[in-house]
C-alpha cells in the first residue's frame, strides 16, 4: 500500500467543465457520473399541468432538468442554459442542484460522508472558489474540501510534476505552465478558440455558398417525425413534428444545432498534419455524413479548412473583429515568453495535450509539426486513450485525492468554521 | 495366451516355488514411492529408489498463494493525521491486525522547510538594506516558506503591495544574504567547519547568476536564421577540415610517387612498409624520438625556398642553409635520386655489436646520441666526431681486454706449469699493477670507467658499479677473480 503512496479515504472528485460535469470516487480511472453541464428549465412552470411523478420540486415556479434526460429531451417551452462562461462558473444558482444530481441521482452517494475535491480552471477568481467551498460545506455538509487547479491535475494525470499543459475544452483553449505542481500565473494564456472553430463550422454548414449542395438544415432528431433515405446531395425528404415546433424555445434549438455541429466536427472535420496545402487536401479522401434530416453529402477539402483555425487565422477574420481569440501556436509562444528562460526547455520537452477538444482529428500531429518549426526540441505528451484526454483533469484529481500525503491538505469542516473563507486561499495555492 | 505357468509346463521346468524376485514382492516391505505411476513402478520395481526422487509426479502450475490462505480481516477505520493541526478524521480500510494507535504513516512526509526568523534588534543591526523594507523582507520570507523555496513559483506569485518589481535574482539574493548574515552573527553551537559549510550552502552570487541568465536568454533568443547560420558555419568548418586532410593526403601521395619513397615531408606519418624499406634501425629512431612540430620548424624554410632564386652564399648563411650538392657523377634517374631528408635522420649510428657500450659511454658523458635538440650541421658534426671517438675508444678497449685476458691465461698456464714456482712474486707483481692503475683514475672520473676496464677485475664491487662499460665485463671478471683468489690462498 505504501509502495505507491496511495491511501484511499473514499474521497469524491468533482470536475465541472463547459460541456460536462464529471464526478466519481478518487482512485478510480474514470468518473462514475458524466452529465452535461447544460441544464434545461421551464420558467413558468405550473404544477397542475404534469403528472405527479415529475413534480419533484414543488412550490418552485422554475423547474430544472439535469443530466442525460435533462436538456437533451424535448420539453415544451424548455429553455437551456449553461452556467459556465469562459471556463469558469458564472452562475452559481443551478450548481448545487447540478452537483446534487450527479452525486445523489447518478452516483447514489451522500456528499456529507465523503471528502470532496473540486477542480477549477487556472484563471478562476478567488471569490468563485470561496463560493464553491461555501456550497460544499454549507449545502452538502462535506467533512472536508479541497479545490485544485485543472492544469496541475492534468500534469499529474500525465505523470509529471512540471509541464506545459495545453488544454482544449469545448469553449476554451488554455496554455498553462506548471512547475512543481504550481501554475505560473504569469505564463497563463487562454482563449475561446474552440468556440471560434465551432462557430466557423456552423457557418460552413449553414452557408449557401457551396454550389454543390443546398444549405443544411440543422434540425435535431427530436423535431423530426419521419425521414426517407435520399441520394447524396439530394434534397432531404422528411416531415417535422409540427406539434413540437410551437413549444420549442430558441435556446434549446440553438443548443441542439450546436450539438449537431459538434458531432459533425467530431466525425468529419480534421486538420492536415503538415500545414495547409491545396494538393495534400486533394489527396485526402472525402467523408460522407448524414444529418438528422436524412440529408447526406460528401465533405472533401472543406472538412480540413475548419481545423486550420486552431493554427492560423485568415486576415479577414482580424479585419472584422479585433478580439479574435489567438491561435494555439501564439498562445504557446506567449506563454513561454512569460516564463523564465531557464524553464522554457523544461516546459517544451514536457508538453501535455489534453481536453476533449484536443481529440480533433489530426490536431496533435499538426501541433507537433507547428511547434517543432519554432522549437526544435519540443515533445508533446498526448494520451492515446480518449478517456484520459477528455477527463484528464478529473483523473489527476482522482490521483491526487487518493495519495496518502495529500490528506493533510484537506480543508476540514472545523477549519472552515474557524477561519471562514480565507482558508481556501491559504490552503489551496 | 499362454501364461508363464503354461510355458514352464511345456518346457518341463519345475514351478518356481521360491524365486527370489517373486518372493520379495508379496512381502510388501517396500511401498511404492510417491511420484511414480503404478505402471512404471511395476516395471522398474523397488530396486531403483534413486530414480524415484527424479520422477516426481509433474504438477500443474502452482497456485498463487494469496495471503497465506487465511482470510485477512480488513476494517474501515477512522484515523487522525498528525500532519494536520485540526481534528479531522478521515476513514480508510486497514488490516484489522494493525494497531489503531499507530501514527499515520504518511504524516512523516510532512517535512517543513527551515526558514529563518529574526528579532527586531537583529534586523536593525545586521539586516538593513537600502533596497528592502523590513515588511517586504518579512513578506519574502513568508512566501518563501509558503512555497518551500521553489523560486520560480515564489517569483511568479510575488506581489508585495507598492513594492518595486523584483527579479528572481533580487529575491534570491536578499533571501540568501539575510540567511548568511543571521548565521554569521548568531552564536554558533557547533564547530567552525559546520558553520562554514552551512554558510556555503547559502552562498549566492547575484552578478554571476544575472550574467548566466543573460547568456541563457541570448541562447534562446536566437532566431531560426541565426541557428541555421550557426549550423551551416559549423558544417562548413567540418567540411574545410576534411578538405584539408584530403588535400594533404593527395599531396603526400603525389610526392611519394614523384620523389621516391622517403620524401621526408613534414606532417606525414609514414606507414610501416616504407620504414622497413628504409632501415630497420631508423624505424625505432623515428618512432620514438622525433616529434612532428620540430620537424616542421626545421624543414619548413627548406621547402618554401624557391630553388633557383637564392643561390648566393650570403642568403644561405643568413638563413642557415647548407647545400648538399649531389655528386655530379650520379645519373639523373629515379633510382639514384636522393629524396629530401632530415639531417637528424642521417646521424651516425654505432655498430650493432658495440652500440650498447657506445651509448652507455655517451650517456655517461651526458650526450644523448639519439636525440639532438638542435640538429644544426655543426652540432651534427660534433656529435659525429664524439660518436667516432667513442666507437674508437670502445674498440680499443675491447682489444685491450682481449690481450689482457690472453696474458692472464698464459700466466696461469705458466704458473700451473711451474707447479710450485714462486707464486708470491707473480701475485705481488699483479698487486703492484693494480695499485698503479687504481691511483690514476681518481683525477678523471670519465676516463676511469673506460680505461680501468682491465683493473676492474680486482677492484671492489662498489667501485665497479660506477661505469656501465665496466659492468659489462664484471660478471666474468669477478668469477675469474674468485678463482684466482682461491688459488692464491
Amino acid at each position: 500500500m505504501v509502495n505507491y503512496g496511495g491511501d484511499e479515504v473514499s474521497a469524491l472528485v468533482l470536475d465541472i467543465g463547459t460541456s460536462s460535469l464529471r464526478a466519481g470516487y478518487a482512485g478510480d480511472d474514470t468518473p462514475k457520473a458524466i452529465i452535461p453541464t447544460t441544464y434545461g428549465y421551464i420558467p413558468q412552470y405550473n404544477d397542475g399541468d404534469v403528472s405527479m411523478n415529475e413534480a419533484g420540486v414543488s412550490g418552485s415556479l422554475v423547474r430544472h432538468y439535469f443530466g442525460h434526460s435533462g436538456p437533451s429531451l424535448w420539453r415544451a417551452n424548455m429553455e437551456v442554459r449553461n452556467p459556465i462562461t469562459d471556463g469558469i462558473i458564472s452562475d452559481f444558482a443551478p450548481i448545487p442542484a447540478l452537483v446534487r444530481h450527479a452525486l445523489e441521482e447518478v452516483m447514489r452517494c451522500s456528499a456529507s460522508e465523503h471528502p470532496i475535491l473540486v477542480t477549477e480552471p487556472s484563471w478562476n477568481t478567488p471569490a468563485n472558489r470561496e463560493r464553491m467551498a461555501e456550497i460544499m460545506f454549507e449545502e452538502f455538509q462535506v467533512p472536508a474540501f479541497y479545490i485544485a487547479n485543472t492544469s496541475v491535475l492534468n500534469t499529474f494525470a500525465a505523470g509529471k510534476g512540471s509541464a506545459l499543459v495545453i488544454d482544449i475544452g469545448q469553449s476554451v483553449a488554455s496554455v498553462a505552465p506548471v512547475v512543481d505542481g504550481f501554475v505560473l500565473r504569469k505564463g497563463l494564456q487562454h482563449s475561446s478558440l474552440p468556440a471560434l472553430v465551432q462557430g466557423n463550422a456552423r457557418n460552413l454548414l449553414l452557408s449557401q455558398q457551396n454550389p454543390l449542395r443546398p444549405p443544411i438544415d440543422l434540425y435535431p432528431y427530436q423535431l423530426i417525425a419521419s425521414k426517407q433515405a435520399v441520394e447524396a446531395n439530394a434534397l432531404p425528404r422528411y416531415t417535422m413534428r409540427e406539434d413540437r415546433l410551437a413549444g420549442t424555445t430558441h435556446s434549446w434549438r440553438r443548443w441542439c444545432e450546436d450539438r449537431e455541429v459538434e458531432e459533425w466536427i467530431q466525425t468529419v472535420a480534421g486538420v492536415l498534419d503538415q500545414g495547409w496545402n491545396d494538393q495534400a487536401v486533394q489527396h485526402r479522401s472525402a467523408k460522407q455524413y448524414e444529418f438528422p434530416t436524412g440529408f447526406n453529402t460528401w465533405f472533401g477539402s472543406e472538412r480540413f479548412g475548419v481545423g486550420e483555425l486552431f493554427f492560423s487565422h485568415p486576415p479577414q477574420l482580424h479585419a472584422g473583429n479585433p478580439n479574435v481569440p489567438k491561435p494555439l501556436p501564439n498562445l504557446i509562444t506567449e506563454s513561454l515568453r512569460a516564463c523564465d528562460p531557464e524553464l522554457r526547455q523544461v516546459l517544451l520537452s514536457n508538453m501535455v495535450l489534453t481536453g476533449g477538444g484536443s481529440l480533433f482529428s489530426g490536431l496533435a500531429d499538426r501541433l507537433s509539426t507547428e511547434l517543432s518549426r519554432t522549437f526544435p526540441h519540443c515533445k508533446i505528451h498526448a494520451p492515446g486513450n480518449p478517456v484520459e484526454r477528455r477527463y484528464g483533469g478529473w483523473l489527476g484529481g482522482s490521483i491526487l485525492a487518493s495519495l496518502g500525503t495529500f490528506h493533510q491538505l484537506w480543508i476540514s469542516r472545523e477549519e472552515w468554521q474557524e477561519h471562514g473563507k480565507n482558508i481556501v486561499g491559504q490552503r489551496c495555492k | 495366451m499362454a501364461s508363464a505357468a503354461d510355458v514352464r509346463s511345456i518346457l518341463s521346468i519345475p514351478s518356481p516355488a521360491a524365486g527370489p524376485s517373486q518372493q520379495k514382492k508379496p512381502t510388501g516391505t517396500t511401498r511404492k514411492p510417491e511420484g511414480i505411476s503404478r505402471e512404471l513402478y511395476s516395471l522398474i520395481g523397488p530396486s531403483t529408489p534413486a530414480l524415484a526422487a527424479q520422477l516426481v509426479k509433474p504438477r500443474l502450475k502452482q497456485k498463487p498463494n494469496l495471503g497465506g490462505g487465511g482470510k485477512v480481516k480488513w476494517e474501515w477505520r477512522k484515523f487522525k493525521n498528525d500532519a494536520r493541526s485540526d481534528t479531522l478524521e478521515l476513514g480508510h480500510w486497514v488490516k484489522a491486525a494493525e494497531n489503531p494507535n499507530d501514527e499515520y504513516k504518511f504524516a512523516k512526509y510532512n517535512a517543513l522547510p527551515a526558514v529563518y526568523e529574526w528579532s527586531q534588534d537583529e534586523y536593525a543591526h545586521h539586516l538593513k538594506d537600502s533596497e528592502w523594507t523590513k515588511e517586504e523582507t518579512e513578506y519574502l520570507f513568508k512566501i518563501a516558506s509558503d512555497y518551500d523555496l521553489r523560486w520560480y513559483i515564489i517569483h511568479d506569485r510575488y506581489e508585495f503591495p507598492n513594492g518595486p518589481t523584483r527579479e528572481l535574482e533580487d529575491l534570491k539574493d536578499r533571501y540568501y544574504s539575510v540567511c548568511r548574515k543571521l548565521i554569521r552573527n548568531r552564536t554558533w553551537a557547533g564547530d567552525e567547519a559546520s558553520k562554514n559549510q552551512l554558510l556555503q550552502s547559502f552562498q549566492y552570487d547575484k552578478e554571476r547568476e544575472t550574467l548566466r541568465r543573460k547568456y541563457v536568454v541570448n541562447l534562446s533568443n536566437r532566431t531560426p536564421e541565426q541557428i541555421q547560420e550557426e549550423e551551416a558555419l559549423y558544417i562548413e568548418l567540418k567540411r574545410l577540415e576534411q578538405n584539408e586532410r584530403q588535400f594533404k593526403r593527395d599531396r603526400e601521395n603525389l610526392l611519394r610517387i614523384l620523389a621516391g619513397v622517403d620524401s621526408g615531408l613534414p606532417d606525414i606519418v609514414e606507414d610501416d612498409a616504407t620504414l622497413i624499406i628504409v632501415d630497420p634501425k631508423k624505424k625505432k629512431l623515428k618512432g620514438i624520438d622525433l616529434d612532428l612540430p620540430q620537424m616542421r620548424e626545421l624543414t619548413a624554410p627548406v621547402i618554401k625556398r624557391p630553388p633557383i632564386l637564392n643561390k648566393n652564399a650570403a642568403y644561405d648563411a643568413q638563413h642557415c642553409i647548407i647545400r648538399n650538392d649531389p655528386p655530379p657523377t650520379t645519373p639523373a634517374t629515379k633510382v639514384a635520386h636522393t629524396p629530401a631528408y632530415m639531417r637528424s635522420f642521417k646521424l651516425p649510428y654505432p655498430k650493432a655489436a658495440i652500440a650498447q657500450r657506445v651509448n652507455g659511454l655517451l650517456a655517461e658523458l651526458g650526450v644523448s646520441s639519439s636525440r639532438l635538440v638542435m640538429p644544426t650541421q655543426a652540432n651534427c658534426q660534433h656529435l659525429e666526431s664524439v660518436m667516432d671517438a667513442a666507437t674508437n675508444l670502445v674498440e680499443l678497449k675491447r682489444v685491450l681486454d682481449k690481450v689482457n685476458q690472453d696474458i692472464d691465461v698464459l700466466k696461469n698456464r705458466l704458473q700451473i706449469k711451474d707447479e710450485g714456482g714462486d707464486s708470491a712474486s707473480v701475485a705481488d707483481g699483479m698487486e703492484l699493477d693494480d695499485r698503479a692503475t687504481t691511483a690514476e683514475p681518481e683525477e678523471n672520473g670519465r676516463s676511469q670507467s673506460v680505461l680501468s676496464a682491465r683493473s676492474t677485475r680486482s677492484r671492489k664491487h662498489a667501485r665497479r658499479s660506477m661505469s656501465i662499460s665496466s659492468v659489462d665485463t664484471s660478471a666474468p671478471s669477478s668469477a675469474r677473480a674468485g678463482t684466482k683468489r682461491q688459488k692464491r690462498m
